[in-house]
């Protein structure tokens, strides 16, 4: 089983490299968030369960746009500061409210990040999660993605920021799927509990709408 | 005329029980729920004896006014209220002397323990609201808003756990309520430390003890805080192992 860590606890007090979301003290290796300890013989390194998007160079995220300067755009990414997109590149005048994703180019100390590649999306929905819980709906190598695509028909584009875009197919289904995955993020074997749980929904659905169609 | 006897009040009796049935190192009973809140980045509820606090953790998130942005570090912003309703008497809803100087060392005490460092030009919201006190809610309070920040997923150090400790009746007892808060000569001690790593982050004193009785304080302090520190684990962890067996059953 997995094991849960919280802030202080020891991650493991054997030698090993510093991975993400542990600290040195004494010798000895803890954890700085609540997360699920990862077993790795080389690196301790906690997968944390809460938090805020932090932006990183080359993350594909979704973002909104905010407002026109006179170089670009300054754009909603979910963090705690707004980011830059230069005008550079782009053909068509956006607009405030624009859905983008976007590539981070640049990120300072001060967690301030520049965007590039941007490209607009027209019509579709925003379901937004937590972020730290995207890699759980990506998996490894796309496998979740690719269940969720197939059991919904959907088009997704997750952004790393906890917004994923959707259009066509059963959305309704999708929101209820990621839904289930952020709810059990911390457990094994999610991406065969999600393909049972999109094979088995749809049947489900359909005879409930027979069900409303007949008391009409 | 006729003298009235006072009749003096035994705190601790000869079985070493207090008022309120407790041994001398015993609390008041603790109750912890994390995450409660849908629409706070993390948060968390406490009832402790009579004590009854809820923190909620925004953040981090940009600095308004940006003046008060430190380019270095993120600033920690603790909000202590005090409900109308929880005090026998109605307490005023404009921050006192009191509830200044509790968010400022609750604040610091938080300050410690957070690795502030990572999030530059930010600020980290912790609101405290006390809807019911009865001696120790500042400890109530820290212990509360370093469960909700842990649950909003911020770096930190360690948990922060705090307790009062104090003297009645030449007594030392651990987690005093509002009866023996009124002793004669009772001293109050809030104490605050970083579990793990034995560091003291909070530490005010209303009163004076002498050396021997300082150092029975300390010790008794730091043992209630290990307690502490179990019960705040225990609810962080709760609310995943009751959401994983909420999934296996489905």
């Amino acid at each position: 089983m997995k094991r849960i860590v919280v802030p202080g606890e020891i991650v493991t007090e054997e030698r090993k490299r510093l991975g993400e979301h542990t600290f040195l003290r004494d010798g000895k290796i803890y954890s700085d968030c609540v997360g699920i300890a990862e077993e790795d013989p080389k690196i301790a390194s906690v997968v944390p369960l809460e938090g805020s998007y932090k932006p990183k160079i080359n993350d594909i995220i979704i973002g909104i746009i905010l407002s026109e300067e006179y170089a670009g755009y300054t754009v909603d990414i979910n963090s705690f500061s707004r980011c830059f997109l230069l005008k550079e590149g782009i053909r068509d005048a956006l607009k405030p409210t624009t859905v983008v994703s976007a590539r981070i180019s640049k990120v300072n100390e001060l967690n301030e990040a520049d965007l590039t590649d941007s490209r607009p999306f027209f019509g579709g929905e925003i379901i937004c999660v937590s972020s730290v819980k995207i890699p759980r709906i990506i998996g490894k190598n796309g496998s979740m993605l690719e269940v969720l695509k197939k059991g919904t028909g959907s088009v997704i584009v997750v952004g790393r920021n906890g917004r994923i875009w959707a259009k066509g197919g059963d959305i309704g289904l999708l929101v209820r799927a990621i839904e289930k995955i952020e709810r059990e993020a911390h457990m094994e074997h999610l991406t065969n509990a999600m393909a049972d749980f999109l094979s088995e929904g749809k049947p489900k659905e359909k005879l409930l709408e027979k069900t409303v169609g007949e008391e009409k | 005329m006729k003298k009235e006897k006072i009749e003096k009040i035994v705190y601790v009796n000869k079985e070493g029980k207090r008022l309120d049935g407790r041994k001398i190192d015993e609390l008041r009973e603790l109750k912890i729920e994390a995450g409660i809140l849908a629409h706070s980045s993390g948060s968390a509820y406490i009832e402790w004896g009579q004590n009854k606090v809820l923190a909620s953790v925004h953040g981090p998130r940009e600095v308004i006014p940006k003046h008060r942005a430190d380019p270095y570090k993120a600033i920690v912003r603790f909000n202590y209220r005090m409900a109308t309703f929880s005090v026998p008497d109605r307490k005023n809803p404009k921050p006192g002397r009191r509830d200044i100087e509790i968010s400022k060392v609750c604040g610091e005490a938080l300050e410690r323990a957070i690795f502030l460092e990572q999030f530059p030009n930010t600020a980290i919201d912790v609101w405290v609201e006390v809807f019911d006190s009865n001696a120790g809610s500042r400890v109530a309070a820290l212990t509360a808003a370093s469960v909700a920040l842990a649950d909003a997923g911020i770096p930190m150090r360690d948990l922060v756990s705090a307790v009062a400790v104090g003297r009645i009746g030449g007594n030392i007892v651990l987690d005093l309520n509002k009866d023996e808060e009124d002793a004669d000569d009772a001293v109050d001690m809030p104490v605050g430390i970083l579990p793990n790593f034995d560091e003291i982050v909070l530490l005010q004193m209303d009163g004076l003890f002498s050396k021997p009785e300082w150092e029975k304080a300390i010790a008794l302090a730091m043992k209630g805080c290990k307690e502490i520190h179990k019960k705040q684990v225990d609810a962080l962890k709760k609310k995943y192992l009751v959401e994983q067996k909420e999934g296996e059953q489905k």
